[in-house]
């Protein structure tokens, strides 16, 4: 926030720090109030995809663009959150409090036995053993039979209190307020100590060890932070599509989550949300076009599934190549640009 | 005794094609630093080249897998003046995702370009075996362990003896003083890429041989990083021995832990986890592989 000045630390603390944020914030929650009422069925099941998927960027980005750890593996941390929701909601019964928790500690848990290998590797390697990690829980939710291998599973709505979520509005209202949370959880964890020692183990973690800050403890709290969001995301994600398949877990979730951080603009949590929505929203744009042409050029419908994987991939080589600091970073140049509009400095 | 015979010389035949996949690893990280994620993937495109023109225009066997390895070295190179020229001093991260990228984009083209059949390319050595010690083996699996061979002693000869092998170990070392000494770096980076690509082609045709021309061949490159990660990131001896290695225990883990089933797991298909497996270890144990030099890094 170097370009606003304060007079106290409550004010640069605050979470909101003008008048105009929270007067826009305010227009943007009564907006999403009364969305499902104009949107159709179809158009609230992608605001649905993007909330799940807000949650997964903003746990990546915390620990890729925040505290600098390379990690290829996003995606076994969902399947573990998703698996854990469907194992104890189908064999246990426990209710839809006490799963979604769970599935958020056991992708943590999980997600700190991998981060304390990642203390000795850096860069590279950390991407290489993330990435080994990422295929081998593909393997071991292909071939475990108690959760039936890639026959996949049956997971119940979720249901909290006795009342059972069953419309595409009720999902809505249910997942945009954990997206809600989890953003506000993540501005919290940003600007509390936690978050300054992300940042700086990020810029350099030699000198911030130097300057007092344990790095294993915030290596291990990043990753587990990192993996509690994708297990919680991954748990509604399983709740949400009431089945889920080994298969759809794999490298190109992963991949997917980080094309979201990498467009959205890494290491602030505007890019989270930005890339998740228009990570998510490029397939079903892609779906619409071909629909549109489909008459003229009917080869386009077979083609969709490669395109959509081409196109991933050139969006974060584009972004990597020209706009390194993603669509946060374009936002906060047209911002500073009409603030001293129609001067240039 | 037999069996493991076989075992043997399998196994050291798919290593053969880790070691080759693996020796374009090198290649190209030790001179440019980047870990190529797609390397799996233009030895895909690779074996779809020999098979265009091997199969579809019908020109003679040795022709085509020549044109296919000029075109993946051509390949390689537009890859780095693209791409990788403007990432030179980048952070590791832009460089990881950037071929992660390309990786996809790769796949998706040559799913739009030869689709996703599978198809075969017949190789004069195709179905022919041969007998040793009792054993019945393919010829394939011969040339391929033998032409890895070869590269490995090129490639040895070539850092060591020849002047431009000498001055990509340079480049590697310290780009910025190795251009100073008139070294033309981008030159060096470009040739990198080029044979990197072009090795990762035979990787490819020999892979095809094997199985078959496909999408999912491009696999067989993240499992090749494996054998990189054992041998040691910068060392052309470690992806050898790494990709030796890999491949025999794969062909001893599939033959005798397949089928098991423990509290429940079945552990079928053992082949597609173990490389990951031996990744994993060797990251915990040694993450800078056998032969690798363990950097010191300096505040």
């Amino acid at each position: 926030m170097g370009d606003k000045f304060q007079t106290s630390y409550k004010a640069d603390m605050a979470l909101f720090q003008t008048l105009w944020v929270k007067v826009w914030l305010g227009i943007f929650a009564a907006s999403l109030i009364v969305c499902p009422y104009f949107l159709s069925q179809y158009q609230l099941g992608i605001l649905n995809e993007i909330s799940i998927a807000v949650i997964g960027a903003l746990g990546l980005n915390l620990l890729i663009g925040y505290t600098g750890q390379i990690s290829l593996g996003h995606g076994a941390f969902v399947a573990i959150g998703a698996y854990t929701t469907a194992l104890t909601s189908a064999y246990w019964g426990l209710p839809f409090v006490v799963t979604l928790p769970l599935s958020g500690v056991m992708a943590a848990l999980l997600g700190m036995i991998v981060g304390v290998p990642a203390l000795r590797l850096k860069g590279l390697y950390l991407a290489l053993g993330t990435l080994a990690f990422g295929f081998i829980v593909e393997y071991v939710l292909f071939h475990w039979d108690l959760i039936q291998g890639d026959m996949g599973m049956a997971v119940k709505r979720i249901s909290i209190g006795g009342y059972e979520i069953r419309t595409e509005r009720d999902h809505f209202y249910c997942l945009t307020a954990f997206a809600v949370l989890a953003t506000l959880c993540s501005k919290n964890i940003i600007r509390s100590k936690i978050g300054r020692s992300f940042i700086a183990i990020r810029d350099r973690d030699i000198a911030a060890e130097a300057m007092g800050i344990p790095l294993a403890k915030y290596k291990v709290m990043a990753f587990g932070v990192s993996s509690f969001y994708a297990g919680i995301a991954g748990g509604l994600l399983a709740h949400y599509q009431k089945w889920i398949v080994p298969g759809s877990f794999d490298l190109s979730l992963s991949v997917t989550y980080i094309a979201m951080i990498v467009l959205g603009g890494l290491g602030t949590i505007l890019g989270s949300v930005l890339g998740a929505v228009l990570i998510t929203s490029i397939p079903h744009g892609i779906v619409y076009t071909t629909d549109l042409v489909k008459d003229t050029y009917p080869v386009l419908g077979s083609l969709i599934v490669d395109l959509k994987v081409g196109i991933f991939g050139l969006i974060v080589v584009l972004a990597l190549l020209f706009e390194p600091q993603g669509l946060a970073g374009i936002y906060r140049r047209v911002k500073l640009y009409w603030k001293t509009w129609p001067f240039r400095y | 005794m037999e069996k493991a015979m076989e075992i043997i010389i399998n196994g050291l035949s798919t290593g053969a094609i880790y070691a080759l996949l693996a020796l374009g690893f090198v290649l190209i990280f030790k001179s440019t630093g980047i870990l190529n994620f797609a390397q799996g993937e233009l030895c895909m495109v690779g074996a779809f080249f020999c098979y265009t023109f091997a199969t579809l225009l019908g020109l003679p066997y040795v022709a085509a897998f020549l044109i296919a390895i000029i075109l993946g070295g051509l390949l390689g190179a537009v890859i780095d003046f693209l791409f990788f020229r403007r990432l030179v001093g980048e952070p590791i991260f832009s460089t990881i995702m950037v071929t992660v990228g390309l990786a996809s984009v790769i796949t998706s083209g040559a799913g739009l370009i030869w689709g996703h059949d599978v198809y075969s390319i017949t190789a004069p050595f195709t179905d022919k075996t041969f007998v040793l010690g009792g054993v019945v083996l393919g010829r394939g699996a011969l040339y391929t362990i033998g032409i890895s061979i070869l590269l490995f002693i090129v490639f040895v000869l070539f850092f060591n003896r020849s002047l431009l092998g000498v001055s990509m170990r340079g480049t590697s070392e310290d780009p910025h003083t190795a251009g100073l000494m008139g070294i033309n770096v981008k030159k060096i980076h470009m040739l990198a890429w080029a044979i990197g690509s072009a090795v990762a082609v035979v990787a490819g045709i020999f892979l095809a041989d094997q199985s078959f021309v496909r999408l999912p061949m491009s696999h067989t490159g993240i499992k090749a990083m494996s054998a990189a990660i054992l041998g040691g990131m910068d060392s052309i001896k470690g992806a050898i021995v790494g990709g030796a290695i890999i491949g025999l225990v794969e062909g001893f883990a599939a033959n005798y832990l397949s089928g098991m089933v423990v509290g429940g797991f079945h552990f079928g298909d053992v082949k597609d986890v173990t490389a990951f497996s031996i990744m994993i270890l060797v990251l915990m144990i040694k993450p800078h592989g056998i032969f690798g030099k363990e950097k010191v890094e300096r505040v």
